[in-house]
């Protein structure tokens, strides 16, 4: 399939559901209201990832990685610049973590379990939608370039690697902290999603 | 291998090798089935739980553990049967087990834990729940001592800095007026001065003078701390700012026998920003270049860029080191000491400098070449952005942030 013919619009809002579970389920956690939206998405391949994002993320980043099995497969990435995974941090556990303006280990475990509620949560979204099960590995939280980042991402071996990319925006306590979702895999699992589309377009 | 029920195991179907490596880690391993009925678990878990000798094996994990059921720990449990894994942070729920606290650490009701609950695959299919549980009492109550002695010094901190800025005003008053006496015994308003007792006035009043400027730096800097300097937004010229700040240290620079430079864009240079501050910045600058610089000359440069307005003030002055210029902007340094007791000073106008850019939401930085001079740049935005609170009506200047002035 060529990645023009996805509908962007319709992923658009199997994200925009994810995160709207994501939200409900951290403000629950952190006890305030929190909205996470998504104000843009791209698809491109892993190739041109670089050259799309080394203008928008600079210096280092905060990731977290969930790797996903079944019949789509791929890695989902949560992505902060290290300042502001530690707002992020600091204003979700209101000052209880990144005491000195570092990521310390809770604040990094604080991280993990944000990206885990939202990678599941957009996660199970595509997956409700195939009709498949997801099956997700143990969040790996890290402290990585982007070089590192895009040689990290855990891609079936022999497929044209294909990456969605998310920006998203969090807020709360009236202050917004800006994040990125990448979902990288193979051109197999995106076909999947691009006829389940087409095939909910239908209904 | 089967499990003994007095020897608690990681999981019947486990390897020798996982058993033992189980049995070593620093943390807890327990495996569930379907019905979330332990299927094992390791000894430092058997451990924390207190009932080593018992049998954990095939008991249900509600059965084990009081108000389990309809937790939030339950439902990272049946999601996991659902083929999800939960990351579960101390910070957000505390602990996943109601495990005691360990020993050492009784005001915790509870062993703070973080944990990671997975599903257990066997060929393609969730068969059961792998929780991995972590003792993080020792370091939360380590961060709990830290955030305490961190509210404490931003108490006492406060405390230092109201102190400075009454103590200051207090002192100021006072000096105040004995400037203006001062200046009616010069002025001959009471009868004619016999020379010597000028001169010894003018020495008295050049003494008081110098206090004010030091009781002012400080005043300055202790508002600045306390985070109560207002902005007053006004449109202004920078051009004429610089102008102004030019004249103000010809008579010095003269004095010295330096060159004072202006280098101008030829027309208006418009910004808006909080007019009397960046007037303390330019006149801070310029006051250390002429008084630090012996021989050359003293230039300050505008040029517009984009959307900022950049001042530089360069001297042809001695020069300080990589070092010193790292921390030229701490408060109460003075590059070079000697220099502080030969030029005076309290080592305040570039921390003031500095902090009151960052207030006009700019920077001050130095380059500095050791026996060729120094160069401060100034940069600050075209226009202010106000992000500090919302802007009250005002027709000439708009306060954003900050006491009321004076305060």
């Amino acid at each position: 399939m060529n990645i023009d013919a996805l509908d962007l619009d319709a992923l658009t809002e199997l994200f925009n559901i994810g995160l709207h579970r994501a939200a409900s389920s951290l403000s629950e956690l952190a006890g305030q209201r929190i909205i996470v939206d998504l104000p843009q998405l791209w698809v491109t391949p892993i190739e041109e990832m670089h050259g799309r994002l080394e203008r928008i993320m600079v210096g280092e980043l905060a990731t977290v990685h969930q790797i996903f099995k079944g019949r789509m497969t791929g890695d989902a990435v949560l992505v902060l610049e290290y300042d502001s995974a530690t707002r992020l941090a600091d204003l979700l556990t209101q000052g209880g973590v990144a005491l000195d303006g570092r990521l310390d280990q809770s604040a990094r475990e604080v991280l993990a379990e944000v990206g885990n509620v939202i990678l599941s949560s957009c996660l199970s979204v595509f997956g409700d939608m195939l009709k498949v099960s997801v099956t997700f590995s143990v969040p790996r939280m890290h402290v990585e370039s982007l070089e590192g980042l895009l040689r990290s991402l855990v891609i079936e071996q022999g497929d044209v690697r294909i990456a969605l990319l998310a920006a998203t925006r969090f807020r709360l306590t009236e202050q917004e902290v800006a994040g990125y979702l990448i979902i990288g895999l193979g051109l197999t699992s995106l076909t999947l999603i691009n006829g389940a589309l087409e095939a909910r377009a239908r209904e | 291998m089967k499990a003994r029920p007095d020897v608690p195991s990681i999981g019947a179907a486990a390897s020798p090798l996982l058993q033992e490596l189980g049995d070593v880690l620093e943390l807890g391993v327990l495996t569930l089935d379907r019905s979330l009925v332990v299927r094992g678990c390791n000894r430092w878990l058997a451990m924390a739980i207190g009932v080593a000798d018992t049998e954990l094996i095939g008991r249900s994990i509600f059965d084990i553990f009081d108000g389990l059921a309809g937790s939030p720990a339950e439902q990272a449990f049946r999601r996991a049967l659902n083929g999800v894994t939960t990351v579960w942070s101390q910070q957000f729920h505390g602990f996943l087990l109601p495990l005691p606290a360990p020993p050492g650490h009784e005001s915790f009701e509870r062993m703070q834990q973080s944990a990671r609950i997975a599903p257990v695959m066997r060929e393609g299919e969730v068969d059961g729940v792998l929780a991995l549980v972590q003792d993080v009492t020792e370091r939360v109550a380590r961060e709990q001592a830290l955030r305490r002695a961190l509210q404490a010094a931003e108490v006492a901190s406060q405390a230092k800095s109201d102190f400075l800025a009454a103590m200051s005003h207090e002192l100021r008053t006072p000096l105040g007026a004995i400037v203006g006496y001062m200046e009616l015994l010069l002025g001959d308003m009471v009868g004619a001065l016999e020379p010597l007792q000028r001169s010894y006035l003018g020495r008295v009043r050049a003494a008081a003078r110098h206090l004010i400027t030091i009781i002012e730096e400080i005043l300055s800097f202790s508002r600045l701390e306390a985070g109560k300097q207002p902005i007053y937004l006004e449109d202004a010229d920078a051009a004429e700012l610089a102008r102004d700040a030019k004249e103000l240290f010809e008579p010095q620079a003269t004095e010295k026998g330096l060159a004072l430079v202006l280098d101008l864009p030829s027309t208006v240079v418009p910004l808006r920003t909080d007019k009397t501050k960046l007037r303390q910045i330019l006149i801070n600058l310029l006051g250390n270049a002429v008084k630090f610089t012996d021989t050359g000359r003293v230039s300050l440069e505008l040029n517009a860029v984009n959307d900022r307005v950049v001042f530089r003030v360069r001297d042809t002055g001695s020069g300080i080191t990589a070092t010193d210029a790292a921390r030229i902007f701490d408060p109460f340094t003075q590059v070079d000491q000697s220099l502080k007791r030969v030029k005076g000073g309290t080592g305040l106008g570039l921390p003031v400098s500095q902090r009151l850019s960052r207030l006009l939401e700019g920077d001050l930085t130095v380059d500095s070449v050791v026996g060729e001079g120094t160069t401060f740049t100034l940069s600050l935005p075209v226009v202010i952005s106000a992000r500090s609170g919302a802007l009250p009506e005002s027709p000439r200047a708009t306060p954003i942030a900050g006491a009321p002035a004076g305060s």
